[in-house]
């Protein structure tokens, strides 16, 4: 380090070395609000796919647990009808339980996805969760 | 074109017969043994180290026991821990399977709906037997919701045998669907590919397949791992029935 030429201390700067420096402070600034954002973007894009994945796994387990259920509730029915000689009465019965059977299978699978939902939302439903399907 | 169920076809490579019992060995078992000591293998491998800051195969094998761990932790609370090696082999075995089937020319096992059933009622059955020996006929509760008047019990408890009686099916259904309709598309749009290529002009459309082809095979990749994980995550969930009923 030079000798300062004036007569400022030791660590002074000049107005033209603190503008200097301000604008330097000023880039740093925006470089790190950069990388912010774009680590921000990242993440979110992380969360959305994820979450997609996700929607796709449970969509599909909706449709299993319904189709199971009836499939179940209509064997079970024939089963009786063959060994009870019933005709075709309790396939009928058992086939409309099946559905029913279905559709509670449905609404459970259901009331626990909205509680992984509100877990991993903070209990905040209102706030919109990562979906990106194409409706 | 070339037929897409072609892949899905056991081969009989060693015929053996157990007590009068066709056990021959098929591809179909080869890739079941060879997911099975490659998982093996690994975990072994991962952790021979035993370091206290793990390497990088160590972490990996860490980061699969803690996945699982807090998955049944969550499910089912500290006391269902001692089903952890049951949850960990089915996650660790269809994982590998479906990885394994993700190779080209390879097998996959539980594209075959009776590889996924047997999976799906070893869970069925440990549900059951823990079930009724933790609870005894209380396990029943779990067939009789609490709060329904006992008049709708002729309808309501039918209903809840049906829907823990679908729960196998669905549960195999899901696993063996998700991988069977997945290769079959990626295959189908593979096929397109090389149709496109051998029809003169039409050439020119040959990217379309190709990226599709191309965007099947990653998502493949996520279904591999989704359904290994909802397979698990639903046998915490159920085995969570048999440690608690009652709603």
């Amino acid at each position: 380090m030079s000798e300062p030429t004036d007569q400022r201390g030791r660590g002074d700067l000049s107005p033209e070395e603190r503008a200097v420096f301000e604008r330097r402070v000023q880039e740093l600034d925006q470089k790190l609000d950069r990388v912010r954002e774009a680590k921000r973007v990242e993440q979110s894009a992380g969360q959305q796919s994820r979450m997609s994945g996700r929607g796709m796994a449970y969509g599909f387990r909706m449709v299993s647990e319904l189709v199971a259920a009836v499939l179940v509730g209509g064997i079970i029915g024939y089963g009786l009808d063959y060994a009870l000689g019933t005709g075709r009465w309790l396939f009928l019965a058992f086939l409309l339980l099946g559905f029913v059977a279905g559709i509670v299978n449905l609404l459970r699978a259901h009331r626990k996805l909205q509680d992984e939902i509100s877990a991993a939302t903070g209990g905040d439903l209102g706030r919109p969760v990562a979906d990106n399907d194409d409706d | 074109m070339p037929d897409p169920i072609h892949q899905f076809e056991i081969h009989r490579w060693q015929e053996f017969n157990l007590f009068g019992y066709d056990a021959t060995f098929t591809n179909s078992s080869f890739y079941m043994i060879l997911a099975t000591a490659v998982a093996s293998l690994f975990l072994i491998y991962a952790m021979g180290g035993k370091a206290l800051i793990p390497s990088r195969l160590q972490s990996i094998a860490e980061i699969a026991y803690e996945f699982v761990a807090n998955m049944l932790r969550q499910a089912t609370g500290e006391h269902g821990m001692k089903f952890f090696p049951l949850v960990f082999t089915l996650f660790i075995f269809i994982f590998t399977v479906n990885m394994l089937g993700m190779i080209p020319y390879a097998f996959t096992a539980t594209s075959h709906l009776i590889i996924a059933v047997a999976l799906a009622a070893i869970v069925f059955f440990t549900v059951l037997i823990v079930g009724f020996a933790k609870n005894g006929l209380k396990f029943l509760k779990l067939f009789v919701p609490s709060g329904v008047p006992v008049y709708m019990m002729p309808i309501v408890v039918p209903i809840e045998v049906i829907s823990f009686l679908s729960r196998p099916v669905s549960h195999s259904m899901r696993l063996f669907a998700n991988m069977l309709a997945g290769h079959i598309a990626l295959k189908v749009f593979a096929g397109f590919i090389v149709m496109l290529l051998g029809a003169g002009a039409w050439v020119a459309l040959s990217p379309l397949p190709f990226i599709m082809a191309l965007a099947l095979t990653a998502l493949e990749f996520l279904v591999a791992f989704l359904q290994a994980y909802v397979f698990s995550m639903l046998t915490c969930m159920y085995l969570n029935d048999a440690l608690h009923p009652g709603h």
